[in-house]
């Protein structure tokens, strides 16, 4: 099982075939999705498990022609930088299946869609043709605006989708239109990244080709992924999701812009990325600092997980125009463990939701007495949101605040602010308002998730947060050689990487971070 | 054996605390049976290290990364040794009489988890080779500081308090990861033995970067130990179970700020420490003067302990660059068996009068509780620094210490803080135990059964007689410096008062003085004198200096207010605005273009695929 193919088109065959089936077999629709989406769950695990860390090329590479007259073909793979994020995507997208009972009405078109948007965000990750990554980004874009419209909630469910469709298509057209000037201008006739990356690799595109199409890939994936102030659409359209479609955008597809700037931006724009980085980490600090400070004020427990959510894309974006390795390692970490973070809580919150009717912040109270279960796990996603140790977001964002501090020391001294401060108060102060105090009487025979079905989503994702956490080198060995080559290019830190990657530093002689030959000034 | 030994016992607590979260919820009795029953495996362990002086290290790597390697290690020295024993040996005792304070309480399981999971996070920290690993542990004991602050969360002043505890640390955590990235930034690695030999085989190799990092890495250890300006949450607390305060808030985790302070000495250089001593030296009058004024038996003893901290941090300032802090961990020693024992003694008290903690609600409970008192009151007399309690030994050194570094507005500090110190505690002791009953609570007031008073006599043998192991050589070889022992316990006895006969006799006689003035004023008092005494300060003092009221009003003043605006700014500007406006435009365009915008599918891609050449178009033609 452990195919790529077979991962991927898993999903899309299940949404084939309940598309197919008459409109009744509620029952069997669910259990075709939870039966693709486990097979998919199970496949990325054995190829997690089989990697090969620091071997060169791609690992399960399966490539066939498609459109050979544009150099479009079909070439999936994994390395150590997206076999990472294929577990976590499968993961999330079983997860979602697992919570999609809330769901009562139009359930046919329901997994569809959902099935669908689970395989397009598996492929996107594993796709190596430029063409066939956006293909699968827009295959699971298109049914979130679908899911968000048609089983949302809220008043303002109709404008959080018009304004979430509005900006993603938008992002995207911008992304697309980076990838197509990218094409043309390097002139392969390929859209194969491996050949794309070997001929520019020869001749590198002009400074400042470079920068203009850099800032069209960071600006067009930046906005997917809610750089700051381009967010907006995030915490309503969260708000407004049905459950799994939350946690599989939030989690997962949101990923997909951070990925193609690091998969395709960085190293075949080396140049470019170097213009671009110091506008970019100030931005990061946009997200980090002032979405962290709008997440303060919310009173609505699913804006304020959105909000959050947003802020902690800042970590994603600082390790990016860090340009290091640490830095860079740091980000996919952050990615992986924030898209299960992020699905984990909106689970809770979908839950919750589904059972008191509301989310308000100032309706709730003191519900740990009545659910002890959910209470734990979302004080502990709580916790893991705040940057706690033990849970995989700490390893990432620290470093991320590691591999920035040279080249940013302003932008990191306000970060670490915004992630062991604001991040703790907004967490803290929900955890107070939802589940201490006294209970109201009101609340006293909401139930606690029971049941292993039930619990089965929670527990799978906390528990990859904590094992991810406790042991993040099982992510960072994977990741560290990959992103080497990645970003080598890029910051010109050389020699140094190099030494470091062939051989490990021995014992007591790591190598100083800073520049060679560069004072640190202070 | 070694090595296997002293993962036991750092694991030991960490496998308890997930074995009650996954299996033992509903089972008290199995609860504390696996939670008592690894700190007593974790104190053996460390007892059979320490006899066999094991030193050494051993380590896995936890994050191997290109110039930065983070290992999770262990590392035994005379250092972390001494400190294992303290941890694990107070550790037992609570755990043990937590089983009698708490018997009955619905969430017990939840609370031996939460403790297990603090032995396990300060054991962390005791043993952690490196910065990253030590904030990592760092970050694991406020956490379970705030699950058991908050264990009865549905107090809301409970909950409360678990939060300010949290945040307030947080604070002084964004300074010390601050410290620690400027540390690797500049010397290339967090190990802490790589760390030190390099920075003494080459000083210079720090740079003018080593006052900003000493400082930012006092800053976790303000907060971790509450000193001033980040005290405030350490009284709140209080709201904690018994066990808790003693455990957590007294004896071992705000005194690992002072252990950080001991085991990064080898970073901090002169006008670092020079800001540390004043530190602590302010916070140790500044919490002696609120405790004047306390009725809260437990805040008392918490404003207590913030000061004794407070002499702590000043005696790692005051050990000077080139000097050792061996005076500071043996007044930290000392301090987590008599305050251990005090709040112990305090629960018991608490236990017996079901949860009157009003000191102007008891009175006469000698009689009533005879062990609890004569404990509570040998605590006292080590806190107060009388001789031959252990608090005696350590206060002196670190008298002595100030003395010696001619630190004199110190020593004069130090030494007054000894009268207030004198003065609030008796003031405790008489107007609870002794004088006439002051409401109906202490009639039916039980001594506790002996599963809680067996461990207030086992804490109460160190208490006496701490001062007489030669705990300060032990931590003294630590840093190379060995000093030759007074031989028989006459002699060492009154050798202080040969040695530094100005801070030995000075300390003794401001701890009389503060007697002989509670003794006057609160022998026979009902009710409090002070406030008629001292007018407005007295109410200043029991308002604890309005911190808490000024702080709140900074928070809402800056960060709240920024908050506000923020949220209004994104709610109004970017996403009413913008959005709502670029909609506007659109569906203006929409109006104009209606005979191509028939909303089908077609159409769409069409004007996406238009769209893309369009910009692709203007990128390429420029």
């Amino acid at each position: 099982m452990a195919n790529l193919t077979f991962i991927v088109f898993c999903p899309l065959v299940a949404a084939l075939v309940i598309a197919l089936l008459p409109r009744t077999f509620n029952v069997l629709f669910r259990l075709l999705a939870l039966g693709a989406t486990f097979l998919s769950l199970v496949g990325a695990v054995r190829v997690f498990l089989a990697l090969e860390p620091g071997a060169a090329g791609l690992q399960f590479e399966q490539q066939a022609s498609w459109i050979a007259a544009l150099g479009i073909g079909y070439h999936v793979g994994v390395d150590g930088l997206n076999a990472g994020l294929l577990l976590m995507g499968a993961l999330v997208a079983f997860a979602a299946v697992c919570v999609s009972r809330e769901i009562t009405e139009r359930h046919q078109v329901y997994y569809v869609l959902l099935l669908l948007m689970a395989g397009g965000i598996l492929g996107a990750f594993v796709a190596f043709d430029l063409f066939l990554f956006y293909v699968f980004h827009e295959l699971a874009l298109v049914p979130t605006f679908i899911l968000i419209g048609l089983w949302g909630r809220g008043e303002d469910r109709n404008f959080a989708t018009f304004q979430i469709t509005l900006y993603l298509s938008l992002g995207a057209l911008i992304a697309l239109a980076g990838l197509i000037a990218l094409y043309v201008l390097a002139g392969a006739d390929t859209f194969n990244l491996p050949e794309l990356t070997r001929h520019l690799a020869a001749q590198p595109l002009s400074a400042r080709a470079q920068s203009v199409i850099f800032g069209l890939l960071l600006f067009g994936f930046g906005v997917l992924v809610s750089l700051w102030p381009f967010h907006t659409w995030a915490p309503t359209g969260y708000a407004a999701a049905p459950t799994a479609a939350a946690m599989l955008h939030a989690g997962v597809l949101k990923k997909f812009g951070l990925y193609g700037l690091i998969r395709v931006a960085l190293p075949l724009l080396p140049e470019g990325a170097r213009d671009w980085v110091n506008l970019l980490a100030w931005l990061a600090l946009g997200n980090l600092l002032y979405c962290g400070l709008v997440a303060m004020r919310q009173r609505d427990l699913n804006l304020l997980i959105g909000n959050s959510s947003v802020a902690h894309m800042g970590f994603a974006f600082l390790g990016i125009a860090s340009l290091s390795v640490v830095g860079v390692t740091g980000t996919v970490v952050v990615m992986i463990a924030h898209g299960l973070l992020a699905a984990l809580s909106f689970a809770v919150s979908g839950y919750l939701h589904r059972n008191l009717g509301t989310v308000n912040l100032d309706q709730l109270g003191g519900l740990l007495r009545a659910m002890p279960f959910l209470g734990g796990v979302m004080v502990m996603a709580m916790f893991a949101g705040c940057g706690l140790p033990g849970f995989a977001n700490f390893p990432g964002e620290a470093l991320t605040l590691f591999g920035a501090w040279p080249a940013h020391r302003t932008v990191v001294i306000l970060a670490a602010w915004g992630a062991l401060v604001i991040a703790a108060v907004y967490m803290l102060r929900a955890v107070r308002a939802l589940w201490h105090g006294p209970l109201p009487e009101r609340w006293r025979d909401v139930r606690d998730a029971r049941g292993a079905w039930v619990r089965l989503p929670f527990v799978l994702l906390l528990g990859a947060l904590v094992i991810f956490g406790c042991a993040p080198r099982l992510l960072t060995d994977q990741i560290r050689p990959v992103v080497a080559r990645l970003v080598e290019p890029g910051a010109k830190v050389g020699a140094a990487t190099v030494l470091a990657e062939a051989a490990p530093a021995p014992r007591f002689t790591a190598q100083p971070p800073a520049l060679p030959g560069q004072e640190v000034a202070w | 054996m070694n090595a296997f030994l002293t993962w036991l016992v750092l694991l030991a607590p960490a496998g308890a605390a997930v074995v009650i979260t996954l299996t033992a919820l509903r089972r008290p009795a199995t609860a504390a049976r696996w939670s008592i029953g690894a700190i007593l495996v974790a104190f053996a362990a460390s007892l059979v290290l320490f006899r066999a002086g094991a030193t050494g290290e051993t380590a896995v790597v936890w994050l191997d990364l290109p110039g930065l390697r983070v290992d999770f290690g262990l590392r035994l020295d005379p250092l972390s040794l001494l400190m294992l024993l303290v941890v694990t040996g107070v550790g037992s005792a609570i755990h043990i009489y937590s089983w009698g304070y708490m018997r009955g309480d619905p969430g017990l399981p939840r609370y031996f988890a939460g403790l297990s999971l603090f032995s396990f996070a300060m054991l962390g920290i005791v043993l952690a080779t490196n910065l990253l690993q030590l904030f990592v542990f760092w970050e694991l004991v406020g956490v379970s500081s705030y699950l058991l602050i908050g264990f009865w969360y549905e107090r809301p002043a409970a909950a409360d308090a678990a939060k300010k505890a949290f945040l307030t640390n947080r604070v002084g955590d964004f300074g010390f990861l601050l410290g620690i990235i400027l540390v690797w930034s500049v010397l290339g690695t967090l190990n802490l033995a790589e760390l030190s030999a390099k920075l003494r085989a080459a000083p210079p190799a720090w740079g003018a970067a080593a006052t900003a990092a000493g400082l930012l890495v006092f800053c976790g250890a303000v907060g971790k130990s509450a000193q001033f300006p980040l005290h405030v949450w350490l009284p709140d607390a209080m709201e904690g179970p018994t066990p808790v305060s003693a455990l957590i808030h007294a004896a071992t985790m705000v005194a690992a700020g002072v252990y950080l302070l001991c085991r990064l000495f080898f970073l901090l250089n002169a006008p670092a420490l020079e800001v540390i001593a004043w530190t602590g030296g302010l916070t140790a009058l500044l919490a002696a003067l609120l405790a004047l004024q306390q009725n809260d038996i437990k805040r008392i003893l918490a404003y207590s302990t913030l000061s004794q901290l407070g002499y702590m941090v000043m005696a790692v300032g005051l050990s000077g660059a080139g000097g050792h802090p061996a005076p500071a961990m043996y007044h930290l020693t000392t301090h987590a068996f008599f305050k251990a024992l005090l709040f112990l003694a305090a629960g018991a008290v608490i236990h017996a009068l079901h949860h009157e903690q009003d000191i102007w609600k008891m009175g006469g409970l000698a009689r009533k509780l005879p062990v609890t008192f004569w404990t509570f009151l040998a605590g006292t007399l080590a806190l107060c620094g009388a001789p031959p309690f252990s608090g005696f030994f350590s206060k002196d050194t670190i008298l002595t210490l100030a003395w010696e570094r001619e630190h004199y507005a110190l020593l004069a500090l130090g030494v007054g803080v000894a009268a207030l110190t004198a003065f609030y505690m008796f003031r405790l002791v008489l107007v609870a135990f002794t004088g006439p009953a002051k409401s109906q609570a202490p009639d039916h007031a039980h001594e506790a059964p002996p599963v809680m008073t067996v461990p207030l006599v086992a804490l109460a043998v160190p208490t006496l007689l701490a001062g007489f192991w030669g705990i300060d050589r032990g931590y003294a070889r630590q840093y190379g410096a060995e000093a030759a022992a007074a031989h028989g316990w006459a002699a060492h006895l009154f050798e202080p008062f040969a040695h530094a006969p100005m801070a030995a006799w000075g300390g003794l006689l401001a701890a009389a003085a503060g007697f002989v003035a509670a003794w006057t004023l609160y022998r026979r008092a009902v009710s409090d004198p002070l406030p008629g005494l001292l007018g407005a300060p007295a109410r200043w003092l029991r308002d604890r200096l309005y911190f808490d009221e000024l702080y709140a009003a900074l928070i809402a003043a800056t960060q709240d207010l920024l908050a506000r605006v923020v949220a209004a700014v994104d709610r109004w500007v970017l996403a009413a605005g913008l959005v709502r406006g670029t909609a506007g435009v659109f569906e203006l365009t929409g109006r104009l273009l209606r005979h191509v915008h028939t909303g089908n599918l077609q159409t769409y891609a069409l004007l996406l695929a238009a769209g893309a050449v369009v910009l692709l178009w203007w990128t390429l033609a420029r």
